[in-house]
């Protein structure tokens, strides 16, 4: 008897009343580690591009000059929060969640290079890609329309009817050539290697 | 304001039902939306309700970047769900295609090409809280005075 009239009393308090009908979880704040989408810090940007070749959302990332001055810029909706363009930059430009510090701290470099395949099925030897690679016309600019080259330092060539890759070092991985094919038989892969303390 | 739509306006903001569609999504997203009905971020308190059915929704979550399948399902589904209505597409893949959209794939982004979208929520996937307030934010302009302001 004593106990009923001891709960009553107790669920009539108007305090518990109130917490009773008005409870709400704390508000939800995002955590200061949360690796959000990537925000620019004050470091110059100096347009190697290292964010745009990472990326691997199509058009998320893209580094363009405003004011006279080189920005990357981020397009949400595109951007998948990965992080791998903070990694990436050499100058720290971007900055998410706790990404720079512990790239400091474990120093860590994103090293990348490019791998060229050559479908030799479906390649007809046309030299478009070779004619239209900007390392290529640097490298000779007498490259002619066939995509032979006198050169033995350019990146690739048509050699007796057939598109060879000589230097895939010195690819930076833009992908003109992939575009200038019309039978899709080129391919331009990443591929990275994460480095770990300082490089020798 | 008539003392029905006042009464109508205070029983909606308490009650809004949700169903979500999955339109070829990699299920990162239905995680985030499942995660919200978690004690953690717990949606009932807000007066949302999960029903997963369009006959009794007033807001329908989009995630995934439409894949050929639902090309002749998502418009009868969007136009089953009874007004007043809004549709919500969560992460980037109905906004972009995002990393599925590559030359040689078949899907068939944004959804806006397909069904009215009133929100969209960036990130892949987006935090639970983003979806929480983005629902939060947008049941008052669609379903406050809806009566009064459809004519």
């Amino acid at each position: 008897m004593f106990s009923i009239i001891y709960y009553i009393r107790e669920f009539l308090r108007p305090q518990w009343i109130t917490t009773f009908f008005t409870a709400k979880t704390a508000p939800l704040v995002t955590p200061p580690y949360f690796r959000d989408f990537p925000e620019l810090t004050d470091k110059e940007c100096t347009h190697c591009l290292a964010c745009m070749m990472i990326c691997p959302a199509p058009d998320a990332i893209t580094v363009v000059k405003r004011e006279e001055i080189w920005r990357p810029e981020i397009t949400k909706g595109h951007c998948i929060r990965c992080g791998l363009c903070i990694e990436a930059c050499p100058e720290d430009v971007l900055t998410s969640g706790r990404i720079l510090a512990y790239k400091k701290e474990e120093e860590l470099t994103l090293k990348g290079t490019f791998h060229i395949e050559i479908d030799q099925s479906k390649c007809m030897g046309c030299g478009n890609c070779t004619v239209a690679c900007p390392v290529n016309r640097e490298i000779d600019p007498s490259l002619r329309s066939s995509g032979t080259s006198s050169s033995g330092e350019v990146i690739m060539r048509v050699d007796t009817g057939q598109n060879k890759v000589l230097h895939e070092e010195k690819c930076t991985g833009c992908k003109t050539c992939e575009e200038s094919c019309s039978n899709q038989a080129i391919r331009v892969a990443r591929v990275v290697e994460a480095l770990q303390g300082v490089e020798e | 304001m008539s003392l029905l739509q006042s009464l109508k306006n205070a029983v909606r903001s308490r009650s809004i039902h949700v169903a979500y569609v999955n339109v070829g999504s990699c299920n990162g997203c239905d995680i985030e939306i499942l995660a919200c009905l978690s004690p953690r971020y717990d949606i009932e308190q807000y007066g949302i309700y999960v029903h997963n059915n369009p006959r009794e929704a007033d807001v329908l979550l989009i995630t995934g970047a439409f894949s050929p399948q639902w090309e002749d399902k998502l418009k009868p589904l969007w136009d089953k769900i009874p007004h007043p209505k809004v549709a919500v597409a969560i992460g980037n893949c109905p906004i972009s295609g995002c990393v599925f959209n590559r030359p040689e794939t078949l899907v068939d982004p944004p959804v806006s090409k397909h069904i009215p979208i009133a929100a969209e929520i960036p990130g892949c996937p987006p935090r639970p809280t983003e979806i929480i307030s983005t629902i939060l934010s947008l049941a008052p302009i669609i379903f406050k005075d809806y009566e009064e302001t459809k004519k």
